[in-house]
């Protein structure tokens, strides 16, 4: 099945169970439903469902009052870059919101434009920059695991929350990775244990993280792998506690920001631990990035393998 | 607009009576912040709201238990009006526990809702579409009731007033969009800093429904409110109001240009030339329509209202016995 059809399918269910919910945003029904996501949504009889005018900031602003009259929502959006017309409510609005203690839930869900052929418009692929302004909980979705976790603990729940998906795995079979262990809220999952090295993927770069990681396994390294779904309240002791035995830590980050949120993983991992290697796989931009480009983080499999054996060997 | 028959002079036993009290309770309410601002008691920037306590009466006063309100930086006159006292009020300046909203929302973001007031910004034009929210909020549950949101010309400057409109047409939600417009934003008046916006054809193209109060009459005002509420909940729409008033007080800013200082309205802070004195009248800060409470000499005999501001002085000191000692 295809990503997009699964998660599709998982918010179908979903927002067909309260009593009362607002589905608001941009041809949320009608034409292709933001490229498939909500095709074909029902919702109860006191429920609402909008195709709204292009007015993203207001759009942002009337989910808060909602939230405020108790009416649980979704705001749909087409893309992350539209959400920066609606920033002033993700800060300002949010922060009133968070001086008490929200009964109700507002999610916002967008797609994030990973797929460079938008061009200028998709230069903007790190999830977590919005999260991190007002430390929004922010979630991302990558396979059909943290797909099912996320959208049953977050999608409607009291609070407010991002949840994002990867516009290049759209089109893409679901992966279906085997779960070792997740946290209650599904800010860290870890998918398979190992002893030789530690596969941490941010942002929308777990399917290179499991091919990375099936490579390894065919040259006899045993990896952990992790994704890191959200950064905010993100405790990372457990991915300490797997260096500490691996003492090779790989990330893969592919989001174009200055600001990557692996860093301050970096840091912890490296104030307890003596690594033998420490690899950051992120984005080369030297070059041009802001044209049309396919936008992926390639990575060269065989000199992560020498390395890490050399390092093991040691 | 009410002429001078429509309540008999000095009739202090009239019902009606009360909103004068109000209009003059704010009043001094806030000449009592303003002295303490002088004296730099508070570490939060204030913004008073002298020569806007008409409309904010007449606001509160038309509210019933469903209709809730949306406020912005200058709030002062709606809070004071909605709560009816006074020290809770200071106690968020001085960011106490004892404070209206615990100490943690201060002035600019001053809510309230036991009262109605949902939501408070700071930040121009985003009370808007959070008040289009709770409208929406209010069809989606099939409550009664009508959402008031307050913004000024400086405010609505800002694109979310064209996308609230029209997002609240589009809907049908009854409420209220008050644009307080006392002509400044900080330190330019509307001339200094943009063309003219017709706001009632801007509001026609949007087939937006538009009112334009004028005058600082709270009597004209509450009358005028009833029957725009009215109309705005039986017909499922909303209405823009533009309130024309003076923010009252100002300052002179000294530059090469204008060595005899250029006038500046007063816009947050103390009002350095309104001052609480002890004299005959000294509730009133201009003589003429500029002010709420001049115009209610047009209903009530002097001596009472002297008698009257007297009295509410000095129930307000006695509610702040401490920080006036
Ligand atoms: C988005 C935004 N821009 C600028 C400001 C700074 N600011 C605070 S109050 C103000 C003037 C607002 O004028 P108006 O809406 O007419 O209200 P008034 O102060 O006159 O009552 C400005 C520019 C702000 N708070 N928010
Ligand atoms: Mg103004």
């Amino acid at each position: 099945m295809k990503y997009i059809t699964y998660v599709n399918q998982l918010i179908k269910e979903l927002v067909a169970e309260p009593e009362e919910i607002v589905i608001f945003g941009q041809n949320v029904s009608a034409g292709s439903c933001i490229s498939g996501l909500t095709r074909g949504l029902t919702v109860k009889k006191d429920g609402l469902i909008l195709n709204t005018s292009n007015s993203e900031n207001s759009l942002c602003g009337i989910g808060f009052g909602l939230m405020l009259s108790k009416v649980p929502s979704i705001f749909f959006m087409k893309q992350q870059d539209f959400l920066l017309l609606g920033i002033d409510h993700l800060v300002n609005t949010y922060n009133f919101i968070r001086t008490k203690k929200p009964e109700s839930s507002f999610t916002i869900f967008t797609p994030i434009i990973d797929n460079g052929y938008q061009g200028l418009q998709s230069s903007l692929n790190n999830f977590s920059d919005f999260c991190s302004i007002a430390r929004i909980p922010g979630y991302a979705i990558t396979n059909k695991v943290d797909a099912e976790k996320i959208l049953k603990e977050h999608l409607i729940s009291p609070g407010f929350r991002i949840i994002g998906i990867s516009q290049r795995l759209c089109s893409e079979e679901i992966l279906c990775p085997s779960l070792v262990n997740t946290d209650e809220k599904g800010n860290i999952f870890k998918y398979y244990s190992g002893n030789d090295a530690t596969i941490v993927c941010f942002n929308f770069s777990f399917p290179q993280g499991l091919e990375l990681y099936n490579k390894l396994k065919q040259e006899n390294i045993n990896a952990s792998l992790f994704s890191v779904s959200s950064i905010i309240n993100g405790d990372w002791s457990k991915i300490i506690s797997d260096t500490s035995i691996t003492k090779n830590m790989i990330i893969l980050d592919d989001s174009k920001s200055i600001n990557l949120s692996c860093n301050s993983l970096i840091k912890d991992v490296l104030e307890v631990t003596t690594l033998k290697s420490n690899i950051l796989l992120s984005r080369d931009l030297s070059g041009d990035w802001l044209s049309p480009n396919e936008d992926k983080l390639v990575i060269d499999h065989n000199q992560i393998i020498e390395k890490i054996k050399k390092n093991n060997l040691i | 607009m009410l002429n001078d028959s429509t309540f008999p002079k000095n009739n202090s036993n009239t019902n009606s009576f009360k909103l004068a009290q109000e209009v003059i309770r704010i009043r001094l309410s806030q000449m009592l912040i303003n002295e303490l601002i002088k004296k730099k008691e508070f570490k939060i920037p204030i913004h008073l709201a002298f020569g806007h306590e008409a409309i904010a009466v007449a606001i509160s006063n038309i509210m019933d238990k469903d209709d809730q309100l949306v406020l912005s930086h200058r709030n002062i006159h709606y809070n004071l009006a909605r709560l009816k006292l006074l020290k809770p009020e200071l106690d968020e300046y001085y960011l106490k526990k004892s404070g209206l909203a615990k100490g943690i929302l201060g002035s600019m973001n001053l809510a309230n809702e036991d009262k109605g007031i949902i939501y408070t910004s700071s930040i121009l034009g985003n009370n808007l579409s959070v008040a289009a929210g709770l409208a929406l909020g209010k069809k989606v549950k099939n409550e009664t009731g009508l959402v008031t949101v307050v913004t000024g010309d400086g405010a609505m400057e800002e694109g979310s007033f064209y996308e609230t409109l029209v997002f609240l047409k589009s809907n049908s939600l009854s409420s209220f969009i008050i644009v307080e417009n006392n002509d400044w934003s900080l330190a330019t008046s509307i001339n200094e800093r943009r063309s003219h916006i017709d706001i009632e054809k801007l509001c026609e193209s949007i087939g937006v429904d538009y009112e334009r109060l004028e005058g600082n009459d709270v009597y004209a005002y509450q009358k005028k409110m009833i029957e725009l509420k009215k109309y705005a909940i039986e017909n499922k729409q909303p209405i823009c109001i533009e309130v024309n008033l003076t923010t009252l007080g100002f300052w002179r800013m000294k530059t090469n240009e204008f060595p005899l200082g250029k006038f500046v309205n007063y816009h947050a802070g103390n009002a350095p030339d309104i001052n609480l004195l002890d004299s005959y009248n000294f509730f009133i800060i201009d003589n003429s329509e500029k002010d709420p409470v001049y115009v209610l000499k047009k209903y009530f005999d002097d001596n009472l209202i002297n008698e009257t501001s007297k009295r509410i002085l000095n129930e307000l000191k006695c509610e702040l016995k401490e920080e006036i000692k």
